[in-house]
């Protein structure tokens, strides 16, 4: 038998631990991390067994009573397209945990010259504000749930900006906020404007909508806003900062992601002859984020910078998938959604790695680290490999599948098929700016000052290596995903 | 008997050793060097038992689901049993057991030995995959993975040691293995993600990605490409892209001579045996679909993917050779002979589309010679690597007198580089021949001219090659080394065998000669003449074009090898000589040396390029965008309360007077919209 609201345990524990955490954590010190990962591999556990019945069931829904009078209710719902990310999201938290316990030890000791147990407790209660926000989002049935979580996510994001980031960190914490909150508050505007034509917040009644000339100002307005958050071309100017100087922009890259879910799961879900409309403006624009942000990606020297800013060009990829509209392109698009946010989790990890074991982000001054760091090498090879697409990791079956949803969809015209061959040679730019830093770290003589570096600890590595195994899972048997997605998409009648 | 087991075990068994060889290595040094060993051996006797098959015309094919997606057909993993997959698997299978057991010996003292085997094992396993896949997504999925493994053989020697980098002598610059790994992984990529549009496309079209389908329903799909101008020609470009990145053929062939950087038997194996052969296989692959959908559905388009693969092939035969006839470094000589021979086979399966004369005749030439240049070539690489182990330098000019010390070897190299040369009643004279011969039976004597002259110039190499290595004088470096007490020696047994055995089965496949092909012929028959067959007229080649075109590749072999024979054999004549005599060759010779500038055009274009492009990128258009964003509006907003502040001044009237005209407008306001609200 299940456990009893397994849906809504999982959002509730982790924030539920962080409040306890906060209050009688600090005596726990570093350990504070083990208590976070354990209730995260708890609530992977339950979404796992909700896995189980989503397959058997269709999906899995619980609901709770919130405000009657607004016609408000938390819903949570897990169906093929949420139970996946939640699910991934989850896992990337709970090796996030555990990841940063060294991480966070190690920027302490270096920022105030000793150790302080409450900055663990600190950190440990924002992360898993995380956990409950990112889950939440993907189990989320209303439109104001959504935005809740959605706003949720960014406090941590931001606080831990503030108190654990590096280079003018207050003021990129502030505009990082900033711009998201710009983002949510467009988002904002368009649930508003629905709420008043169909008289509902549920995203099962957003479909009314169709029939009212206003549809195209909500998709406008929600686009826009997930648009600013997935870092497009031009809305992009936050992304390098704010990931570059995150402490834990694993989880900051999960985020700008799910922009893409809640553009799958609004518009393409319940309004998606609306979105349409946009999708080639959508496209061109995906086209050019993708190109500029693997340029972008391959002029920084910096570590950090590098693999914050290849998420820029890596989640264009998948806002190309949604705009081409095509089941497998959406599809894909999502798979290569979740198959990136765990590559750049090893990768981000990876740069987070080098900096704890020899205090440098430039490139410039690294240099044959592979020779001591043999496990970490591996590893961003692995990261290397998912963003590249190259088998037998996760990357590869995303993008193919993907690939063919959008050449599918490129069937209809000159420039939708231009476009696609455009994007599919602008992923040789990815094996570009992924390889070459590879060389640069890792590759050559090691310079006499890094001769004392040593291997990162277990507790930094495992939870990568256990990644790796996830995103190698994924690859060899990409049904734990694909399945999930297409039952989704099966349910809607796309073309 | 169908042994679907044998299909199976021959791709799994080094693929799933890999880890496992990994693991090995922390338990015991032998452990893990038998199983590297052991499971290409096992792979090699899973395709042994597929041999059979050939004779007794069992073909089959078997697929698991691998996953599906809707309204396409699921994509599946399997392996097709036909007679192209098993003569490619055994090629991979024998010539990778060889090449494992002699590194066992070659790198024994090397850094990172499990690593090594590791990714050599890996390749095997892809290498395999790719060739038995019965559908063209595993066949990717293997071409990916062996171009993985080439990359990480290839900076093999990570930590740059000045030993290991390739180039020069100076002026010419050198570059470290690492970089050269990089090279090779970006070029290969771009040929890689070309191809994959292309099977995207194909897929799109023809809802399946399984060979035997794509070719018995192309009367079905065929039409709807053709229906899209330009469709069908740019489907076959793009899949043409791949074999030109994976093969180093012209435009993309810049990174094989770079790829050298690797140990010894990475060269044979992965760039000169298998790997650089998969695109010459991928174009056989797929030669039925366009033959048929040219021949019999009369889609003009079809032919370009044929015309490209004949002229891109003997352009890049002439110009590699070229290079090669210069080269100074032992192992890029044969790099750039790899190219030209593969140039060979390209045009050779070019040549079998352009015409139903030669189809069956060009087709079995480009699979022969593919047979036949894997196992002298190996052979040569493998007996190179002793060579440059024994004299510690990659240049041929500091070699020199070699015969003396490393007679095995010497005999060995002698016979390959023959065959290489086309030496009549060796392996490569027949296969050459057969390929000089197709383009006759096209009718193509402009390709036919440009092979020929194309055999001079490898004559020419081939004998050079020989020449400045093992003959002569020895060179200062040599005396230097010998004077420290470090002569070059034989190779231990383990090492010159399997190039002995190689050397071998060249000689057998020249005593055979025609009869080999025959035998080919008659395997393949169910190929050609199966479901729905292939229009062919003209079996094998009338006897009288077989005796002009044998006299005349004689003639053209004495053209190229009896100058390279007194230029570096006997030395009778000096090239220093001939070059002051004559000035004009000066200039051609370090066009020559320089690969027709392509290399340094190419750093220019693309990597200096992007290089500079980076400040721009990351200082200037970013920073444009950083400040209009990031510091120019919140600047406005400073700027907008500053304004605003000075509003809020304290004087108790000004603020009466605010309130006052707040309340004016807002009643002048309500008054204006009261005719409009609705009662």
């Amino acid at each position: 038998m299940y456990p009893p609201n397994m849906l809504l345990q999982t959002v509730v524990a982790p924030a539920f631990t962080a409040l306890v955490i906060a209050i009688v954590g600090r005596r726990l010190g570093k350990h504070v991390g083990w208590i976070s990962g354990g209730v995260l591999a708890y609530t992977s556990f339950l979404l796992f067994l909700s896995g189980f019945k989503v397959l058997k069931e269709g999906h899995v829904y619980e609901e709770y009573v919130w405000a009657e009078f607004l016609n408000l209710k938390w819903g949570f719902l897990a169906d093929g397209l949420s139970l996946p990310i939640a699910l991934i999201m989850n896992l990337l938290c709970a090796a996030c945990a555990i990841h940063s316990i060294e991480y966070i030890e190690h920027k302490v000791k270096i920022e105030h010259g000793e150790r302080r147990e409450g900055l663990h407790t600190l950190y440990q209660a924002l992360f898993l504000l995380f956990p409950t926000g990112l889950v939440g989002i993907s189990l989320s049935t209303n439109l104001v749930q959504l935005y809740f979580f959605f706003e949720l996510t960014l406090i941590p994001a931001a606080l831990m900006l503030a108190f654990f980031g590096y280079i003018d960190r207050e003021r990129i914490a502030m505009m990082y906020f900033i711009w998201n909150h710009v983002g949510a508050g467009l988002y904002l505007l368009g649930i508003v404007i629905a709420y008043f034509q169909v008289g509902s917040f549920e995203i099962n009644a957003l479909s009314a909508l169709l029939e009212s000339p206003m549809a195209f100002w909500v998709v406008l307005f929600i686009l826009l806003g997930m648009l600013i958050k997935m870092a497009v071309f031009g809305f992009h100017v936050w992304l390098p900062w704010a990931h570059g100087e995150h402490p834990i922009a694993q989880i900051v890259a999960a985020i700008v992601g799910l922009g893409a879910y809640i553009i799958a799961r609004v518009l393409i879900q319940q309004l998606y002859q609306v979105f349409m409309m946009f999708s080639v403006p959508v496209m061109v624009l995906a086209l050019i984020t993708m190109v500029y942000g693997a340029l972008l990606t391959l002029a920084q020297d910096d570590t950090k910078r590098l693999y914050a800013c290849s998420t820029i060009s890596q989640t264009a990829y998948t806002l190309l998938g949604l705009a081409y509209g095509t089941n497998l392109s959406i599809v894909g698009g999502i798979f290569y959604f979740l198959s990136h946010v765990i590559g750049k989790c090893i990768l981000l990890s990876v740069a987070g790695i080098i900096l704890t074991q020899t205090e440098l982000r430039d490139m410039r001054l690294m240099g044959g680290l592979g020779a001591k760091m043999p496990v970490t090498i591996t590893l961003c090879v692995i990261g290397s490999l998912i963003l590249s697409a190259i088998p037998p990791f996760s990357g590869f079956p995303s993008e193919l599948i993907m690939f063919i949803g959008i050449f599918a969809g490129g069937q209809i015209d000159l420039l939708r098929l231009t476009i696609a061959l455009l994007a599919i040679s602008a992923t040789i730019l990815t094996v570009i700016y992924t390889f070459w830093p590879i060389r640069r770290i890792f590759f050559g003589p090691l310079p006499e000052n890094l001769k004392h570096v040593k291997e990162a600890p277990l507790t930094m590595t495992g939870p990568l290596i256990v990644l790796s195994f996830l995103a190698l899972l994924l690859g060899v048997y990409p049904r734990f995903v694909t399945d999930f997605l297409l039952m989704w998409i099966g349910g809607l009648g796309v073309p | 008997m169908e042994l679907t087991a044998s299909a199976w075990l021959c791709w799994i068994s080094p693929l799933a050793g890999a880890p496992i060889i990994l693991l090995a290595d922390k338990i015991s040094r032998w452990l893990r060097d038998g199983l590297a060993v052991g499971f290409p051996f096992l792979s090699l006797i899973a395709s042994l038992l597929l041999l059979p098959n050939l004779f007794n015309g069992v073909y089959f094919e078997e697929e698991i689901a691998w996953f599906s997606i809707l309204g396409f057909r699921p994509i599946s993993v399997g392996v097709l049993v036909d007679p192209l997959s098993i003569v490619m698997v055994n090629v991979v299978t024998f010539i990778s057991f060889l090449i494992m057991v002699y590194s066992l010996k070659y790198m024994e003292h090397e850094q990172g030995v499990a690593r090594y085997w590791f990714f050599m094992n890996l390749f095997i396993g892809g290498m395999v995959l790719l060739v038995m896949s019965n559908n063209f997504i595993f066949f990717l999925v293997g071409w990916k993975i062996v171009g993985l493994c080439s990359y990480t053989l290839i900076g093999h020697y990570y930590r740059d040691e000045q030993r290991h980098w390739i180039g020069g002598p100076p002026p010419t610059p050198r570059y470290p293995p690492s970089y050269c790994g990089l090279k090779a992984w970006i070029v290969t990529n771009i040929g890689d993600t070309l191809l994959l549009a292309g099977l995207i496309l194909l897929y799109v079209y023809a809802g399946t990605a399984n060979f035997t389908e794509l070719f018995k329903f192309s009367s079905q799909w065929m039409p709807e490409v053709a229906s899209k101008p330009g469709m069908l020609t740019l489907i076959g470009i793009l899949l043409l892209c791949g074999p030109l990145g994976k093969s180093a053929q012209f435009p993309l062939h810049e990174w094989l001579p770079e790829a050298m950087a690797g140990p010894a038997p990475v060269s044979a194996l992965i760039h000169a045996a298998t790997m650089v052969k998969a695109g010459v296989y991928m174009i056989a692959r797929f030669l039925p679909i366009f033959y048929y959908g040219y021949w019999v559905g009369g889609f003009d388009e079809a032919l370009s993917f044929f015309l490209l693969a004949a002229y891109i092939g003997a352009f890049t035969a002439f110009l590699t050779g070229t290079q090669a006839m210069v080269s100074l470094e032992l192992k890029k000589a044969l790099a750039y002979s790899t190219m030209s021979q593969i140039g060979y086979m390209m045009l050779s399966l070019g040549i079998a589309g352009l015409n139903p004369k030669a189809l069956v005749y060009g087709y079995l030439a480009g699979l022969f010679h593919l047979i036949s240049h894997a196992l002298f070539k190996a052979a040569l690489f493998l007996g190179s690597g002793t060579m440059i182990h024994g004299c510690k330098s990659i240049y041929m000019s500091d070699m020199g007198g070699l015969k003396r010390h490393m007679p095995i070897t010497w005999f060995l190299m002698w016979v390959a580089s023959l065959s290489l040369a086309g030496f009549p009643l060796l392996s490569g004279f027949w296969s050459k021949d057969a390929i000089l011969i197709s383009c006759l039976l096209a009718e193509n004597y402009w390709l036919f001219t440009f092979a020929l002259g194309t055999a001079a110039v490898t004559a020419f190499y081939s004998i050079r090659f020989m020449g400045l290595s093992f003959h002569g004088e020895k060179s200062s470096h040599l005396a230097k080394l010998e004077e420290r007490g470090e002569r070059p020696r034989e190779a231990s047994p383990i090492m010159w065998i399997p190039y002995a055995i190689m050397v071998g089965l060249t000689i057998l496949l020249g005593i055979l000669g025609p009869n080999f092909e025959g035998l080919l012929h008659e395997v393949f028959k169910g190929f050609f003449y199966g479901e729905p067959p292939l229009p062919t007229n003209g079996v094998l080649s009338p006897i009288p074009l077989q005796v002009y075109v044998t006299s005349a590749s004689i003639g053209i072999f004495l053209c190229g090898a009896i100058p390279a024979y007194m230029l570096y054999v006997t030395r009778k004549a000096s090239p220093e000589k001939i070059l002051s005599r004559y000035p004009v060759l000066k200039p051609l010779r370090s066009f020559f040396w320089d690969r027709w500038r392509i290399d340094s055009f190419y750093n220019m274009i693309f990597v200096e390029r992007m290089l500079r492009l980076r400040p721009f990128i990351g200082e200037v258009a970013e920073r444009v965008m950083d400040v209009a964003f990031n510091l120019k509006i919140p600047m406005l907003m400073e700027f907008s309360y500053l304004k605003t502040r000075r509003l809020q001044i304290g004087i108790l009237s000004y603020y009466a007077f605010y309130v006052t005209l707040f309340m004016a407008i807002l009643i002048i306001s309500l008054l204006a919209v009261w005719p409009f609200v609705p009662t």
